[in-house]
């Protein structure tokens, strides 16, 4: 292929590039287990949310796009900044935030990831530098600061922003891309082009799939790769991490992938007819789990076995998570105040001194500004 | 005590504020050049270096985001609108992001950014250089809003903000840049959420919003002449509102005149009233009066700009008519 797009993937017919050659097993092994556990978490979720009706928040899973937070996941310090699309959980994981509170979150518990004030689309973890939100393209260019501030403060972390296609019809995604281009900051922009907007297809909505292009025009390396190799994934993004964190400017990763699940919910959307049922089975038939265990187990690096008890620790895993969120308190008697606003003022009371007057001279005579 | 201009005691902050502390740093268009926004910048960039005043891009929903994103980086952002109008162009990263930051991550994240932004008169400014909607961001939870009058409040306000924990948006009026107060030199504080009453006075209470209140002081001198004794106080910040001290004064005056520089509806000067109306509406001896701009975008002429804007002569009658006026109850309807 000359150049990746969604077309010439479908083309091409199922992937065979994954290649194991020279790779680390226990670096694979750990994309891997990254990926099942999950895989096995988010079915878990979709399985327990109808009809109990307990996580009573709009969830955007994300089976089928596993394969850019496992790099992720693998590659990010604790203290660098990941900032997520709405389709939140692997993101949330990648960065190593407890999957407890993920789930109290979602059943809007006080003992969720942010006491149950923002739900799956808007879900955090600042002490695991984690950073969600609805609308994509906003955290995008709140990446873009998290690098300013690392950079301006001669630190080594650097900041990584995953969004979907559709948030490069944002003008302030080229303001971001810009300003990251011209200070060469130590960022990291991974485009899982899943091909739809919700149910819009990109090229209903751009006038064709070449986003890594438009974006190279700023002077940043860009790559396109095949989003469900989690191996080429996970070169990518270790590739523009390593330079993000020498100092050498930031990265455009487009990872070309597929959601299976519907937009939002555990429920099929697929009675819309946006996509045909040939091109979700090409998918399905293209997932990152597979493709990886294919080749996992002809190299002896993955057994029935092996792979069996990865399927029970995270199942048991996933089920004590909802148990304890099903188990865990609902917030009572909101302090609108202090949720809004901050009352202390450490730093201004450390560095500023009173003063409280109330003189003013009265008597001046009121003058126009000047020209322009 | 030294005197100062307002635009060089919000420039003796800032410079201030970037001696404190290395996490300070200003963002804004062209704040590196000797103009130095209308005089509040000059002479920081030879002090603090090009790494310290960015000389941002035209990009002003990003320049937010990125002092947000910063912000989760340890650094306490000074942003810099010289137009309130450009900065519109941020209404996404304010009000979907920095206004919630807090909020959304259950008191584990604060957002201490702060927020500068010019609002601009005369010299025919016209309807995109003129506009002041403090009304609009006031309205936001997790966003504090100043108004400072005084060149002593504009430093004050300035430091508390940037030292502070909360995002801060700080309306300057460019009516005020050239006026002169005392002002300290060492880096002092003034609290949000405390208005001031700049003049005591027992017969009538007159509210005012930042560039409004040099006005409503010439007006109770106007009103002085002819024996009414007229209560001035300055909000100086209108997110959050001084309700106590607004209460106060009214409690003791029985009459309420608001002066807001902006539109009449949906307004500060609306909240004023209905915030005293809530408390003391029973208790009131006359109709409170707001005396704002027209609901209308500001025109270019400067007859029309005249006709515009509010001066002291109409909040002299304005606090006139609240003092000749006596309590009429009107009859419930049917």
């Amino acid at each position: 292929m000359t150049q990746l797009t969604h077309a010439a993937i479908r083309a091409a017919g199922r992937y065979t590039g994954l290649s194991l050659r020279g790779a680390d097993p226990d670096l694979v092994k750990r994309l891997h287990r990254f990926m099942l556990r999950l895989r096995i978490c988010e079915q878990a979720l979709m399985d327990e949310y109808h009809p109990a009706d307990e996580m009573r928040c709009p969830i955007h899973f994300c089976i089928g796009q596993e394969a850019a937070p496992a790099a992720l996941h693998e590659e990010l310090e604790a203290e660098d900044y990941l900032f997520s699309h709405h389709r939140s959980h692997g993101y949330y994981l990648a960065k190593r935030a407890p999957l407890g509170a993920l789930v109290a979150e979602l059943y809007g518990k006080e003992t969720g990831a942010n006491g149950g004030r923002a739900g799956s689309q808007d879900l955090s973890s600042p002490v695991c530098r984690m950073y969600g939100g609805a609308i994509l393209t906003g955290a995008v260019a709140i990446s873009v600061g998290a690098a300013l501030g690392e950079q301006l403060r001669g630190g080594r972390q650097v900041s990584v922003t995953g969004f979907g296609e559709a948030a490069t019809e944002e003008g302030i995604f080229w303001e971001a891309v810009n300003f990251a281009a011209l200070r060469k900051l130590p960022l990291v922009f991974v485009c899982e082009n899943n091909l739809y907007s919700m149910y819009s297809p990109q090229l209903k909505r751009q006038p064709d799939d070449g986003i890594s292009r438009r974006v190279a025009a700023f002077g940043v390396p860009t790559e396109t790769i095949f989003g469900n190799d989690v191996v080429a994934v996970h070169q990518s993004v270790a590739g523009a991490v390593a330079r993000a964190r020498q100092g050498e400017g930031p990265t455009f990763i487009e990872t070309y992938t597929y959601r299976w699940n519907g937009h939002v919910g555990p429920e099929s959307d697929d009675w819309l007819e946006y996509r045909s049922e040939d091109e979700l089975g090409f998918w399905k038939d293209n997932c990152p789990l597979a493709l990886l265990e294919e080749r996992m187990l002809e190299s002896g690096w993955l057994t029935a076995q092996s792979k069996e008890q990865i399927v029970r620790e995270s199942s048991e895993e996933i089920a004590a998570a909802i148990q304890f969120a099903k188990d865990s308190p609902f917030p009572t008697s909101p302090d609108w105040q202090g949720m809004n606003y901050a009352a202390e003022t450490p730093a201004a009371d450390a560095l500023l001194q009173a003063s409280s007057s109330s003189q003013f001279d009265q008597n001046q005579t009121f003058s126009m500004p000047g020209p322009y | 005590m030294r005197s100062l201009t307002y635009a060089q005691a919000i420039n003796e902050a800032l410079g201030q504020a970037l001696e404190l502390s290395p996490s300070v740093f200003l963002a804004g268009q062209m704040i590196d050049y000797k103009s130095g926004v209308f005089g509040t910048t000059t002479g920081l960039v030879e002090r603090f270096g090009r790494e310290r005043l960015l000389d941002f891009p035209v990009a002003e929903s990003l320049m937010t985001s990125a002092a947000l994103g910063a912000a989760l980086a340890g650094m306490r952002p000074v942003i810099i609108h010289q137009r309130h109008d450009f900065m519109m162009y941020s209404l996404d990263a304010i009000v979907n992001w920095l206004a919630l930051w807090r909020f959304k991550s259950n008191g584990e994240s604060n957002a201490p950014v702060t927020i500068r932004t010019v609002v601009g008169r005369g010299w025919g400014q016209g309807p995109q250089h003129s506009k002041s909607l403090h009304a609009w961001f006031a309205h936001l939870p997790g966003l504090q809003v100043a108004m400072p009058a005084t060149a002593h409040d504009a430093k004050g306000l300035m430091l508390e903000s940037i030292f502070g924990e909360n995002p801060t948006l700080i309306v300057e009026h460019r009516s005020l840049f050239s006026m002169t107060d005392d002002v300290p030199e060492e880096a002092y504080r003034v609290p949000f959420g405390k208005a001031v009453v700049r003049r005591s006075g027992g017969d009538a209470t007159l509210t005012a919003v930042g560039a409004m209140v040099p006005t409503a002081l010439r007006a109770a001198e106007i009103l002085a002449e002819e024996s009414i004794d007229v209560e001035v106080i300055d909000l100086r910040t209108v997110s959050p509102l001084d309700v106590a001290t607004l209460c106060n004064s009214v409690s003791k005056t029985k009459r309420l005149v608001v002066a807001d520089p902006a539109w009449r509806s949906v307004s500060i000067a609306a909240e004023v009233m209905a915030v005293v109306c809530e408390k003391l509406g029973d208790r009131l001896a006359a109709q409170p009066v707001r005396i704002c701009h027209p609901d209308s975008h500001t025109p270019m002429s400067g007859t029309l700009e005249s006709a515009y804007y509010p001066g002291e002569q109409q909040l002299a009658a304005a606090v006139r008519e609240v003092c000749g006026q006596s309590r009429r109850r009107r009859p419930h309807a049917a």
